[in-house]
């Protein structure tokens, strides 16, 4: 099931791929099986993952990616549920599933691929793209102000934000490990060069830093503000969406019992 | 014995749970009910009836002229009173000739608040058809429990008023054991439940609502309102890749942001069952009204081609059967199926006998780890094994090979959709015996879909015609038919038009009004 990797030499997503991979191994050498791993994609370059990944996965539609997890863990909640977007796939079509995702901490894991542009198709700007950014539909620069995607799992709620950059493929990899142990809704924005349309690498290599996560959330207001602080940034604790709605029914919900008793992975039943 | 009660008031008055109070009264005695809901989209205010018929024969409709009316509110009285053709009830604290019951001034002695007076005109109903008060009262505690108290004693006032200054008009007899009464929400829900349904994700929309409503309150069922349809119907495709029969249900606006999903889950081959309960259209159209508007939309409610089912219940013991069905038609083909419906039928409630049983037809589901797995794998019959987590299992969006994997080959893109659309000729061959179903004999057929069935069967019947009912819109199998009459309620005939490109001669009876077909409007467009 091998597929020929079919972005531009030079892409973010290279370095995003190779962090994921080595998260499956960690979580296979704990004995999880791969099986268990489920990861949904969406629309834009992001959305070849699955494709390279040899574990259950889902490539959706443009925005799409959240209700889908969020489906899925409640029909398994054995399994480990992450998925990767970009930053049109998330912030613009799927902003409502993103926010709301946020606001129910629902037990799942979202890589976002924040290039700031349209690289798929060819070039148009992003709720990420920076104000005045001259693009194939803002030719006289972005009238918008950007979004800061960190900022918004923050406010709207989530309990693990933090931020990974391409070029760092072991920090990356660990703050996804540490995203889909989470439990609760679990962000990651992946600063990623668009080597064709937005070549940001230089830029990011000079500038970003590793942070320490903030102690408070008016800290984490301000550190996940800085758009180049790096590692995790905030982390809290809450009930999750799929503890607060199984435990009231009388369904199968043995595995969010199991997880609510112990922060480590069991092996597969 | 055949009567039509009419009780109108406000919203706010309780008119509903009233019309539902006296369909189990009816019910009771052995007799056939159907209770039609009219109200507008309004909590508090305007007005709003419950139409409650009782028949010793089988129903399925209301009838337009009332031989009852029990009036709460004079300007809602001034509004239904050009279908009253018998008596009158109403509350004394306005003027109108009839039979005044004091209804406010008796939950005023009893310190109640206004909307009491449902149970006080329920009162004034069992000493219209003297009934036993024991009988009554114990509809009260059967629906309410130990809160049934303050109802009683208020029925009770009002109906020792009525026997202290009228006589009953007449008297119900015990024509048989009490029946069931289900609403086409109850129906469908409890049909996909016993076709293995665990999964249930819908936003709120008339008249599609009841049927998130009466699921989430099922402890055995994850139900759950999400940020919108389009959420929804996401959430649905998430349980069903992930193994677990889920369903959504909307109406026409909420169906169309659905539609870019249904697509997903026709390329996918995930299993998908959506409720499309149509109202009023086009837009937001009368929200609270009957129409079937979107028989063209639910057929080909997505970009692209893809196999598909469409299902319409003609009846609320039909809603039940058919949801199963359907149900386990999206599993066996792995496809998008609709359950087309309409607001008279999912909103109106009816005796019917329903019990809960597994219908549940398995599939073989792969769930083993062990190597890559052929979602996609060509077969003869274009069915794949489904397979979910933690197999190795890829759905995609995008065109794929067997295994899931992103392609624009030409040669697979060509074999792929071959593989998927064969699906829909193996559907069309399961459900040819049961895609029609004909009624009565004649020497005319009237072809009619949905609740308008029920007015059309029971003018049919007196009239001489046969009538004919798709039960499966997709695929769709021609009648043997060289003409027919075919009523609907849409402007342009859509079911017509269908049966004219299928060859079939027609006559168009339509109507548009929001309001469902009576048997008495029929009789008159069809004798």
């Amino acid at each position: 099931m091998k597929s020929k990797i079919e972005w531009c030499p030079g892409c973010g997503n290279f370095g995003i791929l190779k962090a994921f991979r080595r998260v499956i191994e960690r979580l296979e050498s704990e004995g999880v099986k791969r099986g268990r791993i489920v990861s949904v994609a969406g629309i834009g370059c992001h959305g070849r993952m699955p494709d390279y990944l040899d574990i259950p996965t889902f490539h959706t539609i443009h925005g799409r990616v959240l209700p889908l997890m969020t489906g899925i863990k409640l029909a398994n909640p054995e399994l480990l549920v992450s998925g990767f977007s970009g930053d049109g796939d998330a912030l613009n079509e799927g902003m409502e599933h993103f926010i709301h995702a946020a606001k129910r901490n629902t037990d799942v894991a979202l890589f976002l691929h924040n290039n700031q542009v349209f690289g798929l198709t060819t070039g148009q700007f992003t709720a990420t793209t920076p104000r005045g950014k001259k693009t194939r539909t803002t030719p006289a620069g972005n009238p918008e102000w950007p979004i800061n995607p960190a900022l918004i799992a923050l406010v709207s709620g989530a309990t693990f934000i933090a931020r990974g950059f391409a070029g760092n493929v072991s920090q990356l990899s660990d703050l996804m490990y540490d995203a889909i142990k989470h439990r609760g809704f679990a962000f990651v924005e992946i600063l990623q060069p668009c080597i064709t349309f937005n070549n940001t690498w230089d830029y990011y290599r000079e500038n970003v830093y590793v942070a320490e996560p903030a102690e408070s959330f008016d800290e984490a207001l301000k550190l996940v503000s800085d758009g180049v602080a790096t590692g995790l940034l905030f982390r809290t604790e809450k009930q999750t969406f799929e503890e607060t709605l199984l435990n009231s029914l009388r369904v199968p919900k043995k595995s969010c019992e199991r997880d609510m008793r112990s922060r480590e992975f069991h092996s597969d039943p | 014995m055949d009567l039509n009660v009419c009780i109108v008031g406000a919203a706010g008055d309780g008119v509903k749970e009233a019309g539902e109070l006296a369909a189990e009264l009816f019910a009771h005695f052995g007799y056939s009910v159907f209770v039609y809901q009219e109200y507008q989209s309004i909590i508090r205010g305007g007005h709003n009836a419950s139409i409650v018929r009782m028949s010793d024969r089988e129903i399925n409709s209301h009838r337009k002229y009332f031989d009852l009316m029990i009036c709460l509110e004079d300007y809602a009285y001034e509004l239904y009173r050009p279908y009253l053709r018998g008596d009158l009830i109403y509350d004394t604290k306005f003027k109108c000739g009839g039979i005044g019951i004091p209804m406010t001034e008796i939950i005023k002695e009893e310190q109640e608040p206004n909307i009491f007076r449902n149970a006080a005109s329920l009162g004034a109903l069992a000493a219209y058809l003297d009934i036993e008060f024991d009988i009554l009262e114990r509809i009260f505690s059967d629906r309410f429990g130990a809160r049934a108290k303050d109802d009683i004693t208020i029925a009770k006032a009002a109906y020792e008023y009525y026997r202290s200054r009228y006589d009953p008009k007449m008297r119900l007899e015990k024509i048989g054991r009490r029946k069931k009464l289900v609403s086409g929400a109850v129906a469908i829900a409890e049909g996909l439940i016993s076709a293995g349904l665990t999964h249930f994700y819908a936003y709120p929309m008339t008249p599609a609502s009841p049927i998130l409503h009466y699921l989430i309150k099922k402890r055995e069922i994850v139900a759950y309102q999400p940020e919108s349809e389009i959420a929804a119907v996401g959430m649905a495709i998430g349980s069903a890749y992930a193994g677990k029969r889920s369903a959504t249900g909307t109406s026409g606006g909420g169906f169309a942001l659905m539609a870019e999903s249904i697509s997903l889950a026709g390329m996918a081959e995930i299993p998908l069952l959506v409720i499309e309960a149509q109202r009023t259209s086009p837009s937001t159209g009368m929200a609270t009204y009957h129409g079937q508007e979107d028989l063209y939309f639910a057929m080909h409610p997505a970009h692209g081609e893809f196999p598909m089912a469409v299902a319409c219940p003609y009846s609320v013991e039909e809603a039940f059967y058919l949801s199963a069905e359907l149900m386990n038609i999206a599993w066996k083909y792995q496809i998008p199926a609709i359950l087309l419906t309409d607001k008279n039928l999912v909103e109106s409630y009816k005796t019917a006998e329903i019990e809960r049983t597994n219908l549940i037809e398995e599939i073989e589901i792969v769930k083993s780890s062990e190597g890559e797995y052929m979602r996609y794998e060509v077969t003869e019959s274009g069915i794949s094994k489904y397979a979910v987590p933690p197999a190795i299992v890829k759905a995609n969006s995008n065109e794929h090979d067997e295994f899931g994997i992103t392609t624009d080959d030409a040669s697979v893109r060509t074999q792929m959709h071959e593989k998927r659309m064969l699906k829909e000729n193996l559907l069309r061959e399961d459900i040819r015996d049961r895609a029609w179903k004909f009624f009565l004999k004649g020497k005319d057929t009237i072809v009619t879909w949905g609740s308008t069935f029920g007015p059309v069967y029971e003018v049919a019947e007196e009239l001489g015609y046969r009538v004919a009912v798709p039960r499966y819109l997709r695929p769709f199998i021609k009648p043997g038919l060289a003409h027919a009459v075919v009523v609907e309620q849409n402007y342009t005939g859509q079911l017509a038009k269908l049966l004219e490109m299928h060859g079939v001669e027609v006559k168009r009876v339509n109507k548009w009004d929001g309001r469902p077909f009576t048997p008495d409007e029929l009789r008159e467009l069809l004798g």
